[in-house]
């Protein structure tokens, strides 16, 4: 079997593997196919998410699914004005043996888990928001002079609620940066509703089944690694990052007028693993433009920043974004 | 199918598809900007068919043209020779196929070495190559027709069409030039009618009279409104070029002749006295001091010596040949003058490469400039011995006879004295044309001011010349009949008929009477007859015969007696006659008088005074403008 070939049939399995996790999922969850691929796109580009809907979306239910489905340890971690970071770190105690010896024993919290929930994210200080936002970029948890690392895959979903924002501490946009996607969750539609009344509202009880193990999951993240981008597609990703920046020559007159600050280099890094993990959804062996278009007001939306006017005219990212993309032509070198 | 085969099947599409791409945006960039050229010209041509630009500016506003043309050819022209986007093609061929960039993806990858390809890579590539068979380049990038190519192919037609019409225009011709009379106000005319009356009056030399007469004639013109301005002026300054010739060169000839002959007659103690006169240009006393010379040599007693008419003699005839000696010694002088310089100029000639003195030109300039003056005043000096002449020739008489007759030789001097009387009266004469000159030179200024004014000065100096006459500018009234007391407000110099006694002939003359009916006419009531003598004798014989008794005798002793009047001191001041004039117009004996007096004095101020000619020009006017009215 040619080096071709074995890539065809990792593709191929990628792609059915996928398949059967949306199914399971797809068990649980009613519909919301964009935050599910979004949610999977995140946890397969080795990085975290940040759903934002109102109450009742489904969305620790998305996650708590996932968990199961991929067999891995789940945590979940309510934030509230009062949560220490030592309450989602973990906190060193005294232990005493049965010998009667103590010792000082460092107790893991709810963060060392393969998939976290942190519902509500906003909702904790600055402070607590922080220690969590240091594990999720470092994979690793310093207590002490102790550094104790997280095991792969980790994977972090945090929640908002966008409607509530009394009593709330916004995240700042260095820390916003380091969540891959932001995925706004949706109302869902009529045919929806009726699926999830019938589900939670009879006796029926749904048990998903395990369909990938940790190890399929770390290959299915190093496959995505290997997705090949072709020039053109990286550089369309590059001219959209530099389109939200209001000085860009490409700039379209939207974000001239309201926006203040563009989107990182993360922005481009996060819309390109986004476009490697669609093509490998659709089976195809490299990222291609609709790809990096698909993936980037997810990728984007969080990253850039309106201006006094954009806030005051109600203009939203996602408004933005879409005009970028609308205007900007697919090849230029 | 091998991957090197489908790679270039890959490439082939994709650079038809990028053909395409660019000819399509080469055709969209002509469709966009060629209604531009063609709209400048459709309106140029259409601002040329209907003559609203002018001839002269037309080629500028076609080479203006050249700016919406460079634009269209630079517009186009950027697009034409742009570099293409590399992957133009085959994104284009992705797009239209659905494709998500397999096909762009394989081309890319494939540009790679082999090393670096990676697995994934390769079976791009071979996704990519698996599609080349379905690619359609011709419907991936189809080359549509430019909806602005219609724009350009509607205004193209227009531009055909408007270049086949021909707009009819009328042109409008400048209406013929209309005849302007040039009009100087009636009181104007009437002072330079008075001028020439005048001078016609002091003059009797036949030149100056016809100069009198042809301004009397422009007068005329002017006051008939034959004359536009152009023409009037022409006819001034003809008139006073022939005024002017010769003027100065008679003068100053006359002046060398008179000297010449009293230099001559000096050297005799009988004729000093006449030439010591004629030195000094009074010629009525050289005409009365060769009178009384020539009464000397008539009487027989206290005759002149010998000697002194021996000396007398030779003054004489030194003196009739002065003029011509003069002019012959002029004529010598040029005749070797130009001797000198023939020989210096065939010096030249046959020296020219230099052998010449060097100061030769300068002597050859030098000569021609002598030879000039010497002409002028030859030219000078035959006009003086011909004004002499027959001067001369009565002199060369009378010193004939003086040898032979005393008597004679008188006669021949009161005939030079004659002469002179004439040369005196021809000096007069000059003196006309200066005075005409003069007036000539007013005119002239009169009207450029008139030019200024315009046509409300012209009426301001109409109705101030009808104030002027004592007449109102309401209208011309009736003439008043002088015992009516003049009631109305139009002309009132009405004749006043006076006397109307037995025998006698009503006469009318003319009293200027006020605008208020009080005339200033003479008290002529009781005056008796009129201006026939034979009626004005007969007065009181006349006798009714229904009378009773005798005629009365009026043969009575009478006696003529002589009484002058006195001066009281009471008449009316020059204040008052100034006043009056300001009210009534420059009418009137007593305004006259007044006028007179003053405008002696100003005459002498202007004469006497430094003043610029501008000011004289204004002061003159003035007393024009304020002398007394008939």
């Amino acid at each position: 079997m040619t080096d071709a070939e074995q890539a065809r049939e990792e593709v191929a399995d990628f792609q059915k593997q996928i398949g059967a996790l949306r199914e399971e999922i797809g068990r649980v969850i009613v519909g919301n196919r964009e935050v599910i691929d979004g949610v999977l796109s995140c946890m397969l580009g080795s990085s975290h998410a940040l759903l934002e809907g109102v109450p009742g979306l489904g969305k620790t239910m998305l996650v708590r699914t996932l968990a199961n489905v991929l067999g891995l340890e789940f945590s979940r971690i309510q934030f509230t004005p009062d949560l220490m970071p030592a309450d989602i770190i973990g906190t060193v105690v005294l232990d005493e043996s049965a010998g009667g010896a103590r010792t000082l024993e460092f107790r893991r919290g709810p963060i060392f888990a393969n998939i976290v929930l942190a519902d509500e994210v906003n909702r904790a200080t600055p402070k607590t928001q922080s220690a969590l936002l240091e594990a999720m970029q470092e994979h690793r948890v310093t207590v002490g002079r102790t550094t104790h690392v997280i095991s792969e895959p980790y994977f972090v979903l945090a929640t908002q609620n966008p409607l509530e924002m009394e009593g709330t501490y916004p995240l700042p946009e260095a820390q916003l940066d380091r969540f891959f996607y932001k995925l706004s969750v949706p109302f869902p539609s009529r045919d929806e509703l009726h699926a999830i009344i019938d589900r939670t509202t009879t006796a029926q009880h749904v048990e998903v089944k395990r369909v990938l193990t940790r190890q399929q999951i770390l290959d299915m993240q190093a496959l995505v690694r290997r997705v090949p981008v072709a020039r053109h597609v990286q550089d369309y990703a590059i001219r959209v990052l530099q389109a939200t920046h209001p000085n860009a020559e490409e700039a379209p007159e939207l974000v001239k007028r309201f926006v203040r600050t563009g989107a990182s280099p993360r922005g481009a890094q996060a819309m390109l693993l986004g476009a490697k993990v669609r093509a490998l959804f659709d089976g195809r062996f490299a990222a291609s433009i609709d790809d990096v278009k698909a993936s980037a007001l997810s990728a984007l939306r969080h990253r850039v920043l309106l201006s006094f006017e954009g806030e005051a005219e109600g203009v939203a990212a996602d408004q933005v974004i879409s005009e970028i993309i609308k205007k900007l032509p697919g090849s230029k070198e | 199918m091998a991957p090197s085969d489908g790679i270039a099947q890959l490439r082939r599409a994709a650079r038809r598809a990028g053909r395409r791409a660019h000819a399509a945006a080469v055709f969209s960039r002509i469709a966009l900007l060629l209604p531009l050229p063609l709209a400048y010209a459709v309106l140029v041509l259409t601002f040329v068919k209907t003559h609203w630009l002018p001839a002269s500016s037309q080629r500028a506003w076609w080479l203006l043209g050249g700016v919406p043309l460079v634009v269209f050819l630079f517009g186009v022209g950027r697009v034409l020779f742009a570099r293409r986007p590399s992957w133009q093609g085959s994104i284009a061929l992705d797009q239209f196929h659905g494709f998500h960039d397999r096909v762009t993806s394989a081309l890319s990858f494939s540009q790679l070495p082999d090393a670096e390809r990676t697995p994934l890579m390769q079976a791009a590539i071979e996704d990519g190559v698996a599609l080349a068979q379905q690619l359609d380049p011709r419907r991936a990038v189809p080359l549509a027709f430019p909806r602005e190519l219609g724009v350009a192919f509607a205004l193209l037609l227009g531009l055909c069409g408007l270049s086949l019409l021909e707009v009819q225009h009328v042109r409008q011709l400048p209406p013929p030039p209309s005849f302007e009379p040039m009009v100087m106000s009636a009181d104007d005319i009437d002072l330079f009618r008075e001028v020439g009356k005048d001078l016609q009056a002091k003059n009797d030399d036949p030149n100056a009279l016809v100069a009198v007469h042809r301004f009397n004639q422009l007068v005329e013109d002017i006051a008939e409104h034959r004359l536009d301005r152009h023409e009037v002026f022409q006819r001034m300054g003809e008139l006073e070029r022939d005024l002017k010739d010769n003027l100065e060169l008679d003068r100053d000839a006359r002046d060398d002749g008179l000297k010449g002959l009293a230099r001559e007659l000096s050297k005799s103690g009988l004729s000093r006295t006449a030439a010591q006169a004629l030195d000094e240009k009074r010629l009525a006393d050289a005409e009365k001091a060769l009178r009384e010379l020539a009464e000397k040599l008539k009487k027989k007693e206290g005759r002149p010596s010998a000697s002194e008419l021996d000396k007398l003699r030779q003054a004489l005839e030194k003196a009739s040949r002065s003029s011509e000696e003069r002019a012959k010694s002029i004529d010598q002088r040029r005749r070797e003058l130009e001797e000198e310089h023939k020989s210096l100029l065939k010096k030249k000639k046959d020296k020219p490469d230099g052998g010449a003195p060097p100061d030769l030109d300068k002597k050859l300039a030098d000569n021609e400039r002598r030879l000039e003056h010497l002409d002028r005043e030859k030219s000078r000096a035959e006009r003086s011995q011909k004004q002499m002449s027959e001067l001369d020739k009565q002199l060369a008489q009378a010193a004939r006879d003086l040898m032979r007759d005393a008597g004679q030789s008188a006669q021949d001097l009161e005939q030079g004295a004659q002469d002179i009387n004439r040369m005196a009266k021809q000096e007069t004469s000059e003196e006309q044309k200066r005075e005409l000159l003069k007036k000539l030179q007013e005119m002239r200024e009169l009207m450029r001011q008139q030019g200024k004014g315009g046509k409300d000065q012209r009426e301001r100096m109409q109705k101030f010349g009808q104030r002027a006459r004592g007449q109102s500018g309401a209208g011309q009234g009736q003439p008043g009949d002088g015992q009516s007391e003049g009631q109305q407000g139009g002309k009132k110099n009405g004749p006043l008929r006076l006397g109307s006694g037995p025998g006698s002939v009503p006469i009318d003359i003319q009293v200027p009477v006020t605008q208020s009916g009080q005339g200033q006419g003479q008290p002529g009531g009781d005056k008796p007859g009129g201006s026939d003598p034979a009626a004005s004798q007969n007065y009181g014989t006349g006798h009714d015969a229904n009378l009773a008794g005798n005629a009365t005798d009026l043969k009575g002793k009478t006696t003529d007696v002589t009484a002058a009047g006195v001066d009281t001191g009471q008449g009316v001041a020059a204040s008052q006659v100034i006043f009056g004039a300001a009210e009534r117009g420059f009418v009137g004996r007593g305004y006259k008088q007044v006028f007179t007096d003053y405008q002696t004095v100003a005459e002498r101020a202007l004469s006497q005074d430094e003043i610029p000619s501008g000011y004289r020009f204004y002061v003159r006017r003035y007393f024009q403008l304020i002398r007394p009215r008939e």
